[in-house]
């Protein structure tokens, strides 16, 4: 049976949450949520994940720190920033995240990139 | 022994050299609280007035981009209308008001004013055939033409527009740059320009491309700050609105779902409301800052208002596991502030304090008499400090170290208490805690 692909959200909005975890396991994937950094960490090395989708402000951690240590541990694995903040766009490329997504109230592109970051690392839902 | 002198001078003297006069005129045009425009149009008076420099007609060209562009233009129509504006502009005891209103009437005047007709004039600063007025802004020198019409470098535009044949061109210099020229001549009195009349003239060119730089320089700078301040303010406001409308965008679109079953319908409906209430807050906020109570100050008894905010459930609430102490004398004069918003901005205080505390952490609340007659509330917490960086930045609306705060609440406490004419104190120390002294004056009550 083909497993379902496994998404990490860092987000710490509960509503946003569970919004994205509902949504996006009706794409057919297999989604955590985490609500701060240090959690999304330990789940990182506790179980692998295809894909990560993260904030930039979070507490108890700068998110951008956070993403540097994920990209550390994790090289292979897309990351998906994903926050309210269209500024910070600009540092887009010094991070060396996959892609960047500010939040609408739309979750199409979300989606669309989840699929062609997938895509891309050969893994589909 | 040391004299005393009266600064500024307010009247001009008339025995005084001309030079003096201009200067004391032009010196304390720059001192009225008039906008650019009407500063440089008192200048064009002075060009013109009988104690200033005394020619009979002023032109203002002022430089955009690399065009010298004709602005204003001061002066009577005709030499009936001369003859009375000089003995109003004479009139002991005219002010710089009146002038300045002489002026913005003069300009207003379409038909049979003068700047309607230097409006049309322009002239390209880049171009390779010089005419008068741009071969005197680009080579920075005082031309003194004597025939207009036998000078092949008065362009006809030009000479239909100024109708006379000796005029002065003055370009306004800065350090850096040209940034207009003034035109002047004797179209009535038909005086000839003598070398008296140029010395002053460039006196007056000077003062005026210098002042012209540093007011376009301040402006300059002024926005950039309003730009920045503005920036900051709006990512800020993005986030704050962005995640709730995320929110609400995403469970409305669920709502669209036939299959939706009716439990997930009143759940999404629910933290559809929940997210509006949030928008809701946010805009309050905003609003409040901008809706302080202007009317009189009434006095406030410290000790009755503390109380009661200290009687709220939510400080209850709020204040749970941490011990707050409250000191207040006997005899404290009343405090003048506005009744509402002086107990909003001591709650906002409060509110941080007992945040900051933390479980087991401790708020000691003071009231005391201070120092010229002020009476301060001073709230302490023995809670973690203010981070170093954000210190300078405490009071300006949106900056806040907080996760879901909007940083808009010791910018409230600022405002209300210098609308109060009181002022506010913060000391913290990293690890050691924070103290924020509200100083109000003093009234009623001794």
């Amino acid at each position: 049976m083909k497993t379902k692909p496994r998404i990490l959200i860092v987000e710490d909005e509960r509503s946003l949450c569970l919004l994205y975890r509902e949504e996006l396991e009706k794409e057919g994937y297999q989604v955590t949520t985490v609500l701060d950094a240090a959690s999304a960490l330990q789940a990182l090395n506790t179980e692998p994940f295809d894909l990560i989708i993260s904030d930039i402000r979070l507490p108890g951690a700068n998110g951008l720190e956070f993403i540097r240590s994920v990209m550390e541990r994790r090289k292979n694995v897309p990351v998906i920033i994903n926050t309210a903040y269209e500024s910070y766009m600009q540092d887009f490329s010094t991070w060396a995240a996959d892609e960047y997504v500010v939040k609408s109230g739309s979750l199409d592109e979300l989606k669309k990139k989840i699929r062609v970051l997938l895509e891309k690392s050969h893994v589909a839902a | 022994m040391i004299q005393r002198h009266a600064f500024p001078l307010q009247e001009l003297q008339p025995d005084a050299p001309r030079e003096v006069q201009l200067l004391s005129f032009i010196g304390q045009i720059f001192l009225q609280p008039f906008s650019l425009e009407d500063n440089l149009l008192a200048l064009l008076t002075a060009l013109t007035a009988g104690s200033g420099v005394g020619f009979n007609r002023a032109m203002l060209f002022l430089v955009e981009g690399r065009t010298l562009r004709g602005r204003w233009w001061l002066g009577p129509p005709t030499p009936e209308e001369a003859c009375t504006i000089w003995e109003v502009l004479s009139t002991p005891g005219i002010g710089f008001v009146e002038i300045v209103d002489y002026n913005r009437a003069l300009l207003e005047r379409r038909e049979g004013g003068l700047s309607h007709r230097v409006e049309r004039l322009s002239y390209n600063l880049d171009e390779g055939r010089d005419t008068i007025p741009s071969l005197s802004a680009r080579r920075r020198e005082i031309l003194h033409v004597r025939d207009a019409d036998c000078e092949p470098l008065v362009d006809e535009g030009f000479r239909d527009v100024i109708g006379v044949r000796e005029f002065l061109c003055i370009p306004l210099v800065s350090r850096d740059d040209v940034v207009g020229e003034i035109v002047v001549d004797n179209a009535f009195t038909g005086a000839p320009i003598e070398a008296p009349d140029i010395r002053l003239a460039c006196l007056c060119g000077l003062i005026a491309g210098n002042y012209i730089y540093t007011s376009l320089l301040t402006k300059k700078m002024m926005d950039m700050e309003k730009l920045a301040a503005l920036g900051e303010a709006g990512v800020f406001l993005l986030h704050q609105l962005r995640n709730p409308l995320t929110v609400i965008g995403g469970f409305a679109d669920q709502l669209l779902d036939v299959k939706l079953s009716e439990s997930k319908k009143r759940r999404n409906l629910t933290i559809i409301r929940k997210e509006i209430k949030r928008l809701e807050r946010v805009i309050g906020k905003i609003g409040r800052l901008t809706r302080l109570n202007s009317g009189p100050v009434v006095s406030l008894d410290p000790k009755s208002m503390i109380e009661e905010l200290l009687a709220l459930p939510a400080i209850k609430v709020k204040g749970r596991g941490r011990h707050i102490r409250f000191e207040c004398p006997p005899d404290l004069p009343d405090a003048l502030g506005h009744r509402l918003d002086a107990a909003e901005a001591v709650r906002n205080v409060l509110d941080n304090a007992l945040e900051a505390a933390t479980w087991g952490g401790e708020v000691v609340i003071r009231c005391a008499g201070g120092p010229d007659r002020t009476v301060v509330i001073s709230i302490a917490d023995n809670g973690p400090g203010i981070a170093p960086g954000m210190r300078e930045r405490l009071f300006e609306p949106f900056a806040t170290s907080k996760k879901n705060g909007m940083g808009l609440g010791l910018a409230f406490v600022k405002r209300v208490m210098d609308i109060a004419g009181g002022r506010v104190e913060v000391e913290s120390r990293e690890g050691r805690g924070t103290e924020v002294r509200l100083m109000f004056r003093a009234g009623g009550k001794e």
